[in-house]
């Protein structure tokens, strides 16, 4: 079980519930900044707080948080290994197991601990990486064809063999409104050459690994725009991952990110809006020095806007206006900590961002197996409680801004 | 042998130059030279080196240097230092002190936790980097076997994070929380935390880990 691995109950796959057309039009709404009729919901959970939620709560064994919670978006994942391939296991024991992926990662995945290592690249040095050649951005196995893939497969969990994206989708859509996703260039670049040696590689000969993101980024726009072709009339939106900060700061500077990454996001959420997809980027950790920039990309929405690297979306709203929605920003180890009071100011403060429209509401990363099912169970009903437009919060947790 | 900084400073200044600025070459062709000019290889690295990456974490805590700025730094600074660092256990020269660095048990990210011995070592510490993973056994079996004065963990999820906990708590029951500080960081962690777990001091970025390491030893 892992963070991608949500496969859709329908059997009839031929239109879509009023509920979920509901559903869509409040997310939409949301995110052209004006009020619907309430907060729309939603997350991502590790399969670890999955498992525990249904102990907890007592629920049956295939109980999904998505249908549990009839929540408001679901993100869907393609096959965006830069080349497709079955994983190669190099060891495995009933504890672990090593494989080689089609990133060319030599992943170690402990089935005990949330997050696999990256041990290794296939891509060991600069000529290598400038040398690769990726599979066809347009391979129809991308999306047509189950198979494994490193994003779904080796995560919080680890999963063979992942559903064709397109009846991912399809399996989703009579329930939910449906996101398709693409990777940028430095969540591949991690991925692919280890973030440590990207890092290098940029500060040894930055216009040299310029040209290198600039390939990867034509290849990445060519993937999303593919996607979008096969998901059309499918999907509802998109999501870019992408991470280029950490909890100070950028990793590298904001003027090599607009010079090389910057151009391609901006291109992404240009296709996507040509199509009438509304675009989330996520990245995490301290962006602040470039959040001007997915203003100025027009991107909707951005997520996760982690606390613990100094975001807070009721400053970002007071600072930016409605220039752009704020997916996220839940502080999970507020939520982990189990303290209700603590909770609830949390919860109840963030629903300041969502006056005017403009708010998903969502943990700052991801729902953790660190929090209770308990805890989850009473934040989704807090929000369900408070967030009906118009907004009313209690007069200590209501700020103006 | 010359014992004058402001010699050393004219002469072999761009060692200073190209720890700073990232230059593994130069920094190691200058230290050859110097070396075999017969130049206190202890101030080669007092003088130049220690100097140089100090102004590398001002630049990388003021946002002039990012990370890979930071890395190179770092590998030019260890070029330099595989010349120098024999040469100084000949001496019977010491480190600042000795640090036992991980991330701590059930986390596998390392990142962070090798700005932090690049850091440190620029900063003229002995770095024993015990990897990713690592239990508090390991940690407590390195502090006895190498006699470190401090440990340092890392931890970049909020799960792992209480490993930080335990561990803390292993080297008291050990019997050797006397003998060590603990510093403690990463991307979840938090001074209050360092603080409730009865850590020695808590660092919010890499750069700041020779300062914190000194004010703790002190």
């Amino acid at each position: 079980m892992s963070m991608f691995d949500t496969f859709g109950n329908a059997t009839d796959t031929s239109g879509r519930k009023e509920n979920t057309l509901r559903k869509l039009h409040r997310l939409n709404t949301a995110l052209r900044h004006e009020e619907p009729d309430r907060v729309p919901v939603s997350d991502f959970f590790w399969g670890g707080f999955t498992r525990r939620w249904r102990q907890e709560l007592g629920l049956p064994a295939e109980t999904n948080p998505y249908y549990h919670y009839d929540l408001d978006l679901i993100v869907t994942v393609p096959n965006m290994d830069p080349w497709i391939r079955s994983f190669e296991t190099l060891s495995e024991t009933p504890e672990e197991v090593v494989v080689k992926t089609g990133y060319g990662t030599i992943m170690h995945k402990h089935f005990e601990f949330p997050m696999p290592e990256m041990r290794a690249w296939e891509l060991d040095t600069f000529d290598k990486l400038e040398h690769a050649e990726f599979d066809d951005p347009r391979d129809r196995r991308r999306f047509y064809e189950a198979g494994d893939n490193q994003i779904a497969g080796v995560g919080d969990g680890f999963e063979r063999n992942s559903p064709a994206w397109i009846d991912t989708v399809r399996s989703l859509r009579p329930d939910f409104p449906v996101y398709g996703s693409i990777g940028e260039v430095s969540e591949c670049l991690t991925r692919l050459i280890g973030q440590q040696n990207a890092m290098l590689w940029m500060g040894e000969e930055p216009e040299r690994m310029g040209a290198v993101i600039n390939r990867i980024g034509a290849h990445y726009l060519e993937c999303a725009k593919a996607e979008i072709d096969a998901g059309k009339g499918l999907i509802d939106g998109f999501v870019i991952w992408g991470d280029v900060a950490y909890k100070k700061g950028m990793f590298f500077s904001p003027r090599y990110w607009r010079e090389y990454f910057k151009p391609w996001v901006a291109q992404i959420t240009a296709y996507a809006h040509d199509h009438d997809l509304p675009v989330i980027y996520h990245g995490c950790g301290n962006c602040k020095s470039i959040f001007q920039d997915y203003i100025d990309m027009k991107v909707d929405g951005y997520n996760p806007l982690e606390v613990k690297a100094g975001m807070d979306c009721v400053e970002l709203r007071r600072q930016y206006g409605h220039g752009i929605s704020f997916c996220g920003n839940s502080d999970v180890q507020v939520w982990e900590s189990g303290d209700r009071a603590a909770i609830r100011r949390e919860v109840l403060r963030k629903l300041n961002a969502a006056k005017g429209g403009g708010y998903i509401f969502m943990s700052d990363h991801s729902v953790s197996s660190g929090v209770s099912g308990e805890t989850y169970d009473y934040i989704v009903k807090l929000v369900r409680e408070f967030g009906n437009y118009p907004i009313q919060l209690p007069p200590d947790m209501d700020e103006k801004l | 042998m010359k014992d004058k900084p402001d010699d050393f400073m004219q002469d072999f200044k761009p060692l200073y130059e190209a720890v700073l600025n990232g230059d593994a070459n130069t920094a190691k062709a200058t230290t050859e030279t110097a070396l075999a000019a017969g130049v206190d290889p202890l101030k080669l690295v007092q003088e130049y080196m220690m100097p140089a990456m100090a102004e590398v974490g001002r630049r990388f805590e003021s946002n002039e240097y990012f990370v890979p700025e930071l890395l190179l730094a770092a590998r030019a600074m260890k070029g330099a230092l595989v010349l120098i660092r024999p040469l100084l256990i000949a001496s019977g020269a010491q480190p600042v002190a000795r640090v036992v660095l991980g991330t701590v048990k059930g986390d596998l990210h390392d990142i962070g936790k090798n700005l932090v011995a690049a850091m440190l070592e620029g900063g003229g510490y002995e770095v024993i980097d015990l990897g990713v993973n690592v239990t508090p056994e390991q940690f407590i079996a390195a502090v006895k076997e190498k006699g470190a004065n401090i440990v340092a963990m890392s931890a970049l999820l909020t799960t792992t994070m209480p490993s930080m906990k335990t561990t803390v708590e292993a080297i008291k029951l050990a019997g050797i929380r006397d003998q060590v500080k603990i510093l403690v960081g990463g991307a979840p962690v938090t001074q209050k935390y360092a603080d409730e777990i009865g850590a020695d001091g808590y660092s919010e970025s890499a750069a700041g880990i020779v300062a914190l390491a000194k004010q703790a030893l002190n």
